[in-house]
């Protein structure tokens, strides 16, 4: 069908070509996206204002920002962990619910003393993620299981059973919606005083420095290189590829299951069937498009936050789905992924004859 | 027993045809070296085009025709960006799964738990009035499945052109040395399965529910994707994965309406687990030895050095 | 099948004959991969009715102007005639069409097809859309006329090597090829099925076919071919010569410069037994290795000969912990390893080098300095688990690149960069480090230029002069015969016992890897 294009696959890609292909991927998913909301009769101006001014310079417009970026860095940081030993993690949201719920439990239950609540529901959140994890991970150990299908069923399966809980044994009586009844005081992450931002962001924060040590300066960062550069090298090398495979899976799982304790003890205050969704598309962009990188982990989160803050701002205001971030990212994902191509290959027009 | 029995039956197909269509398409694209994991999305672009279709008034096959539409129209984005622009697979799926449950999101929004009339029984229709109760309980898109089935198999099977797909997915180098255009022939492929699963999900939302609800694929994309590995890339091995997911799935809501105290959403689960565990035993079984097209996912340039 | 191949009819051919224009004409080609030139003015003439030799190194462009001339590659500049026709070869289907056919290394044929599958497949693609039924007729009927017997309703990838090349080139001539062109199509056969597929060229030839034979063995164009071809480096240095006017010695020497007489390695003093194999047996596939035994001593260079595909990546496999063998024992000097993980085998000091070492030793997308700190991270020569020494390992990498005169990069570079030859030495650096007791090399020098290959060798030599043990794997039976006092061979899944002194000469291991015992 191309028989008029020769693809050549270049031997080394020049580091200026590849960031300059990831930039026009990005200037072209991006401007497509605005093309979108323009023609939802969203003026350029008012583009402008929601997604620039409202999100990141204003006060207020920061401070929902940064809340909302909080989880959205856990699961990035999460996703890329599991990236970088090549696993597909599609059972983000099936973690997220399975540490709210665990955090959850130990709210209802009151278990330990109450100063080691938050530390306990955190923990509990880390272990149920990762535990969530695990299993795909063990089926995919044992049994060759593709680990795409299997966390993505656990994700189907997790979110029943949080059903499952809200609709039965943890339905409010108070409100008797589906909801857990209302964490204690002790039990929901400190407000820092600045709009909506609580302390998880300092969980956050360090999740990304723990993240930038693993991979970058303790060895298992360079075990993981190796494995997910050349799996078969790493195994015939006698590297301990199990060892390091389910270090950075299973941190994935407790990242991700992180995240979903911070979004119930920080802004929710409770378990909801809300507080996961989306989360699944949005680790896989922030972590591929921060090339799995923790500190650029930090960055992509942010702005990604930002979308999501405007989105909600759309719905609101101007009567649109807040799925709109889902485009979004659906759309930046798909032309930065195209324009690789630019930079994997060099073009050439096949001479005739 | 046998009135339990006999409405699982009347159900059954409901539950299992979106699933088999899904599937099908999934097993075209893939056996052609694509894999392919935008079904969710595509399914729910299919519903909702369906839905609006049948909306605004339009014949309900031929708003299921439209959903199929859809579906194609969205694969041909994600096949563009891993065929010509050799997007890695997986990514792409994805990213086809993010756009679809957007523009559904934000298109569909105003259109939520609205019912239409939608595709009538068989029984309802003119002449089918006489059908004994089991058939006349299902629409005419059972027996288009069916016949989509036979047309599957024997086209990729027992046909020159479905020989030439499966060498595609097989070794596009050598469909290559004998003129198979790869790239055609994948997009082809993707293009189809795009078709089917935008059937499926036109099903779930004309056929089925008359009515559309954001989220109400819920997850049997991924269920589908499951099957066509479970089922070996055969159109066989997908009726028998489906009429298990599906059966369970139908079975779950008949226990219900028997007032059976059994969780609702445990029941609602059990499907997904089921799917889950056959999926391992599958695997299991097949260990180390890989029953999928050679050249599943993995990017062919004639130009490179072999 | 050879009794066959000498009773059977002569094949038919295609309505040429010679003295006409040439069957192909490939004139001035160029053809760079990404700025790495593989071809430059490089020319081919071929007649019909002839058996042509093209002759040159890896890497001299023999295969790349192959696949120009079969529309597999495009050319950057020149022209390809074919039968005194200008034709534009856009695509693989055009040459077919130009009734151009190659039977490629590796062969062009799905796996998982039957062979009648993959003829209807082909021919297909020139607009001939047969059943497999017809298909099967026809390669019967084809397979008979050349004499050998194949079963159209076989799954390719479940019979043999020399079936699935009978199949290839029955596909090929079904398609119409008059020009048949053979890529190394001996390297992966026992003698004898050489011998009749290398009759079987001469019959096409005979027939009014044009057969270009690509291949190595020196002795394969003396006593088959009419004319030769030589390329190096991209160019052809010896446009199709007569071969009764041409010489051996002359084309080694245009194919692969002045090369000296190699003397064979004096071997070293030989210490005690480290590596002992105890009627080991493995299954992998179609292959099994049967009870195989095998003894090694310090400072020893044992060689194991035999055709590719006899059991030698499962025999490396299994040593290297990456396969379980059935049955049997693994001792280096009375430590069983038979269970023995990766790890700790290469901790007791047994070494592998694979045969493709950007496939299962070397990361292409790592750099050098990581490439070689990967196997003694564990040791923490390279600071402890929590924080990397990123200046020891350079300075590690200094050290190795240097000791072992690596070309081309420095601990920076990444891996893929780097030349085949190169590479290799790379491997060798971090393979042949301190504590390595046995080193088993498959295959090192397959693909390498000359002087890259001797320096390969001679790093194995330098080991094993300091104690360590060898095993070389390789099918170059020169290789074999310099290196090593002693080698065995391996033959369909079959050790034979070593051979060595006056035993060890070409023709006892030629008999040792044809016999079907």
């Amino acid at each position: 069908m191309l028989d008029g294009t020769l693809l050549i696959r270049r031997q080394a890609v020049p580091g200026w070509l590849g960031a300059s292909c990831y930039a026009g991927g990005l200037c072209f998913g991006l401007g497509l996206s605005a093309i979108l909301l323009v023609s939802m009769g969203i003026s350029l101006e008012n583009l402008y204002q929601e997604f620039v001014v409202q999100t990141f310079l204003t006060s207020q417009g920061l401070g929902q920002t940064v809340t909302a970026t909080v989880p959205l860095i856990l699961v990035g940081l999460g996703m890329s962990l599991a990236m970088r030993v090549r696993f597909w993690n599609i059972g983000i949201e099936g973690q997220l619910w399975c540490g709210a719920m665990a955090a959850t439990w130990i709210s209802i239950h009151d278990v330990g003393p109450e100063p080691l609540r938050l530390l306990l529901m955190m923990l509990a959140a880390m272990a149920a993620g990762a535990a969530w994890i695990g299993i795909g991970l063990a089926l995919k150990l044992f049994w060759s299981v593709s680990e795409v299908i299997s966390t993505l069923l656990l994700g189907s399966i997790a979110f029943f059973w949080v059903q499952h809980m809200l609709f039965g044994a943890w339905r409010d009586t108070v409100t008797g919606f589906a909801t857990s009844p209302s964490f204690d005081p002790a039990e929901r992450l400190v407000l820092l005083g600045w709009e909506q931002v609580h302390s998880g962001i300092w969980i956050a924060l360090a999740a990304v420095v723990v993240c930038t040590w693993l991979t970058g300066v303790s060895r298992f960062g360079l075990l993981a290189k190796a494995i997910g550069a050349n799996p078969r090298a790493a195994r015939a090398t006698g590297l301990p590829v199990i060892a390091a495979v389910s270090l950075f899976v299973l941190g994935s799982g407790a990242l991700c299951g992180l995240a979903g304790a911070v979004i119930a003890a920080g802004t929710e205050y409770r378990l909801s069937q809300s507080i996961g969704a989306g989360y699944l598309f949005s680790g896989i962009v922030i972590a591929f498009l921060a090339r799995a990188n923790p500190l650029a982990v930090l960055a992509v989160a942010f702005v990604l936050g930002g979308i999501t803050t405007a989105g909600g701002v759309l719905k609101v205001f101007y009567g649109i789905s807040e799925a709109v971030v889902l485009l979004v990212q659906g759309l930046v994902l798909l032309s930065v992924l195209a324009a690789q191509l630019f930079a994997d290959y060099r073009l050439t027009e096949r001479k005739s004859g | 027993m046998t009135d339990l029995v006999l409405a699982w039956l009347t159900v059954f197909p409901g539950y299992t045809v979106p699933l088999l269509l899904a599937s099908l398409g999934l097993v075209i694209s893939e056996r052609a070296g694509v894999l392919n994991l935008c079904t969710e999305g595509l399914m729910a672009v299919g519903a909702m085009t369906g839905a609006l279709m049948a909306l605004a008034g339009y014949d309900p096959l031929l708003a299921v025709a439209c959903g199929a539409l859809a579906g194609a129209a969205l694969s041909l984005v994600f096949g563009v960006a891993t065929v010509v622009f050799r997007a890695d697979h997986t990514l792409a799926g994805l990213a086809t799964v993010a756009l679809g449950l957007g523009i559904t999101g934000v298109v569909g929004r105003p259109y939520v738990q609205k019912p239409f009339d939608g595709l009538p029984r068989l029984s309802d229709t003119v002449w089918g009035a006489d059908l004994p109760r089991l058939v006349g309980q299902q629409n005419i898109l059972l027996p288009l499945t069916v016949l989509l089935l036979l047309a599957v198999w024997g086209w990729l099977f027992r046909t020159h052109s479905g020989l030439r797909l499966r060498a595609v997915g097989e070794d596009p180098a050598a469909a290559d040395v004998v003129g198979i255009d790869i790239q055609l022939t994948q997009l082809g492929a993707v293009l189809a399965s795009g078709v089917l699963a935008g059937l499926a999900g036109a099903y779930l939302s004309v056929a089925a529910a008359h009515v559309w609800v954001e989220g109400m694929v819920a997850g049997r994309g991924w269920v589908a994707v499951a099957i066509v590995i479970f089922a070996g890339w055969r159109p066989w091995g997908v009726l028998l994965g489906a009429g298990l997911f599906g059966g369970a799935e139908a079975a779950m809501l008949r226990l219900q309406t028997l007032g059976l105290d059994f969780p609702i959403y445990l029941g609602a689960m059990l499907p997904y687990a089921l799917t889950l565990l056959v999926f391992c035993i599958a695997c299991a079984r097949r260990r180390g030895e890989n029953a999928g097209p050679a050249a599943l996912g993995k990017a062919y340039l004639r130009q490179d050095k072999h | 099948m050879t009794q066959g191949a000498t009773r059977s009819q002569t094949p038919s051919g295609p309505q040429k004959k010679a003295g006409q224009a040439p069957a192909l004409l490939l004139r001035d080609i160029d053809k760079a991969f990404d700025g790495k030139t593989a071809l430059s003015g490089a020319s081919f003439r071929l007649d019909w009715g002839e058996v042509h030799a093209l002759v040159g190194e890896n890497g001299a462009g023999k295969s790349t102007i192959m696949n120009v001339a079969t529309g597999v590659y495009a050319p950057d500049h020149g022209e390809v005639i074919v039968d005194g026709r200008d034709v534009p070869l856009r695509s693989p289907v055009d040459a077919v069409a130009a009734g151009i056919g190659m039977v490629h290394q590796h062969f062009r044929l799905v796996g998982r097809f039957t062979v009648a599958e993959n003829v209807a497949l082909a021919l297909g693609g020139i607009g001939r859309r047969i059943g497999i039924g017809k298909a099967a007729q026809l390669v019967k009927r084809k397979s008979a006329e050349l004499g050998f017997a194949l079963d159209p309703e076989a799954r390719v990838e479940r019979i043999s090597v020399a079936e699935q090349q009978r199949a290839e080139i029955i596909k090929v001539l079904l398609l119409g090829a008059g020009i048949m062109i053979l890529d190394e199509p001996t390297a992966v056969l026992t003698q004898q099925e050489a011998e009749a597929l290398l009759s079987m060229a001469r019959r096409l030839a005979q027939a009014g076919h044009a057969v270009v034979l690509i291949t190595h063995k020196l002795q394969e164009v003396a006593d088959h071919c009419d004319r030769i071809t030589v390329m190096a480096q991209g160019r052809t240095v010896l446009d199709a010569a007569p071969m009764a006017q041409t010489s051996l010695a002359q084309v080694t020497r245009k194919a692969f410069g002045e090369v000296k007489e190699q003397e064979p390695v004096q071997p070293g003093t030989l210490g005690g037994e480290l590596l002992r194999l105890e009627n080991l047996r493995v299954r992998h596939g179609a292959v099994t290795l049967d009870g195989l035994n095998l003894s090694l001593r310090a400072g020893e260079i044992l060689g194991i000969a035999g055709v590719g595909g006899n059991g030698q990546s499962e025999l490396v496999a299994c040593l290297n912990g990456l396969l379980r063998p059935l049955d049997g024992k693994i001792f280096l000097a009375d430590e069983d390893l038979t269970a023995a993980s990766p790890a700790k085998r290469r901790k007791a000091g047994l070494r592998v080098v694979p045969a493709d070492r950007f496939d299962s030793a070397l990361v292409r997308d790592m750099t050098l300095s990581e490439n070689l700190a990967l196997t003694g991270l564990e040791s923490g020569r390279f600071g402890p688990w929590w924080g990397l020494s990123r200046r020891s390992m350079k300075r590690n990498a200094e050290n190795s690149l240097k000791e072992f005169n690596v070309l081309g990069g420095g601990p920076e570079t990444r891996a893929s960069v780097l030349s085949g030859g190169n590479a290799q030495k790379v491997l060798l650096a971090r393979e042949l480090a301190a504590g390595t007791r046995v080193v088993v090399a498959h295959s090192p020098v397959r693909g390498l230029d000359l002087r890259s290959a001797r320096a390969v060798l001679n790093l194995l030599v330098a080991s094993a002069r300091q104690g360590a043990a060898c095993l070389l794997i390789s099918e170059d039976l020169d290789e074999i015969l310099r290196m090593c006092g002693s080698a065995a061979v391996l033959n369909r899944g079959r050790l034979s016992p070593p051979l060595s002194g006056a035993d060890l000469n070409p023709a006892r291991l030629g008999e040792l890897m044809v016999g079907h015992a």
